[in-house]
């Protein structure tokens, strides 16, 4: 039991020591496409548009944005776009790694999964399968546009 | 449980769901044979693909649903919680995933989380949460469980004991080895909702939600005190009644130390 806990909280440690994002490390996209702009504004013109998972250098930090790099493409990205670490490889039912699309924000919102209603329907959990599916439907009615304008509205995110 | 004997059967259900889908039923009997192919790939946390995820989050989320008193199906609510939920889901690891956000019709202090994006806030949490910025803090902390794949790896953490051997390859499609393989997933579940409702996560877990969900909230624009503050609010609160508040974390006043 002692030798897998040290590893545990040596893993741990490790990610807790991690620096935040400077410049000359690395930071990866997350989405299934990420902009790399003209200026550390979200209004800026994309230079160039980098699929998921890709390793970029930072070259400057100014205050929640970064300007990366990847060969010869260079842009702002705002840091809550990109993660410390390597995205986690999403497989299917045949074990191979899952479209990038399905990464994506704009991916459409699925209902409660059948083999979980069944679930739900063996257990005897009728009124609480009833209210998982109200709260899928109510948040799903909460639209990407309108999350969007939220952020804008109250200086979230990238509009900061 | 052993974890990939559970994943095997979770590679049944979803098989099952995508049947669902072509044939209009629920079709057991022929989700076995993809199952056995799915038994040989699932391995660890990795094993579990989108569509398990879906299916695992799913009976979570309904068990969560179905053991805090259902939901306040108030749309004011709601559109509070889901548009601060999913302005910090968007910059979270996992911005893809199908984040859905509520409040638990319970007056404990308490939130929670099953794996693919669901999210739970009690009312009791929910009324302490004075500001956005503190119930931004509690969603995080919940959003992050869910991105390191937290509660997933309470099943997956058994892998060691499944050997080199594919045990799906022992399946049949015999109808009472379906209904054992059923019960089996019903287990897998258990161990998550015990996790959840009654032993809680290991510190070390808590902590780490704790970190990963602060940084999120401070990237994404609120306080990054937010977290400290709220937990310092229900730590005065607790004195009266520790066993209300957060009941199945680690000591408030550790958490609120190593937020400092």
């Amino acid at each position: 039991m002692k030798i897998p806990l040290l590893v545990a909280t040596a893993a741990l440690l490790a990610t807790s020591a991690q620096a935040a994002y400077s410049p000359g490390g690395t930071a990866y996209t997350k989405r299934f496409e990420t902009a790399l702009l003209a200026e550390p504004s979200p209004l800026a013109k994309a230079l160039a548009r980098i699929s998921y998972a890709h390793k970029l250098k930072i070259e400057e930090v100014r205050g929640a944005w970064l300007r990366v790099s990847e060969g010869k493409t260079t842009g702002w990205v705002f840091a809550g776009n990109l993660a410390e670490q390597k995205p986690a490889e999403n497989k299917g039912l045949d074990g191979l790694p899952v479209a990038a699309s399905e990464t994506s924000a704009t991916a459409a919102a699925r209902p409660l999964a059948p083999a979980a209603a069944d679930y739900a329907d063996r257990r005897g959990l009728a009124q609480a399968r009833s209210d998982v599916e109200w709260m899928e439907h109510t948040s799903d009615g909460v639209t990407n546009d309108q999350v969007q304008a939220f952020r804008q509205a109250q200086k979230k995110g990238e509009f900061q | 449980m052993n974890a990939l004997r559970f994943l095997c059967i979770l590679g049944i259900l979803s098989a099952a769901s995508a049947l669902h889908g072509q044939f209009g039923g629920f079709d057991l009997g022929k989700a076995l044979d993809t199952a056995k192919s799915v038994g040989k790939v699932a391995k660890g946390v990795a094993g579990i693909g989108p569509e398990e995820e879906r299916v695992i989050g799913g009976s979570v989320a309904v068990e969560i649903a179905g053991t805090y008193g259902g939901l306040v199906r108030d749309e004011k609510i709601m559109r509070r919680v889901n548009l601060i939920g999913r302005t910090l889901a968007g910059f979270s690891d996992r911005p893809g995933l199908n984040w859905r956000f509520a409040v638990l019709a319970s007056d404990t202090v308490n939130a929670f989380s099953a794996p693919s994006g669901y999210v739970f806030i009690t009312r009791g949490l929910y009324r302490m949460a004075a500001d956005d910025d503190a119930l931004a803090a509690v969603l995080a902390h919940e959003i992050a469980h869910i991105t390191a794949r937290h509660a997933l790896k309470i099943v997956a953490r058994g892998e060691l004991f499944a050997g080199g051997s594919s045990l799906a390859t022992t399946y049949s499609g015999d109808a009472r080895k379906a209904q054992a393989q059923l019960q089996q997933f019903d287990l897998g579940v258990k161990e998550i909702t015990e996790t959840l409702f009654t032993k809680g996560f290991d510190p070390q877990t808590e902590y780490e939600a704790d970190r990963i969900g602060r940084d999120l909230a401070t990237v994404t624009g609120y306080s990054r005190d937010g977290l400290r503050l709220m937990l310092q609010r229900l730590e005065q609160r607790s004195a009266g009644d520790p066993k209300q508040v957060f009941s199945t974390h680690p000591p408030l006043a550790d958490r609120i130390k190593r937020l400092q």
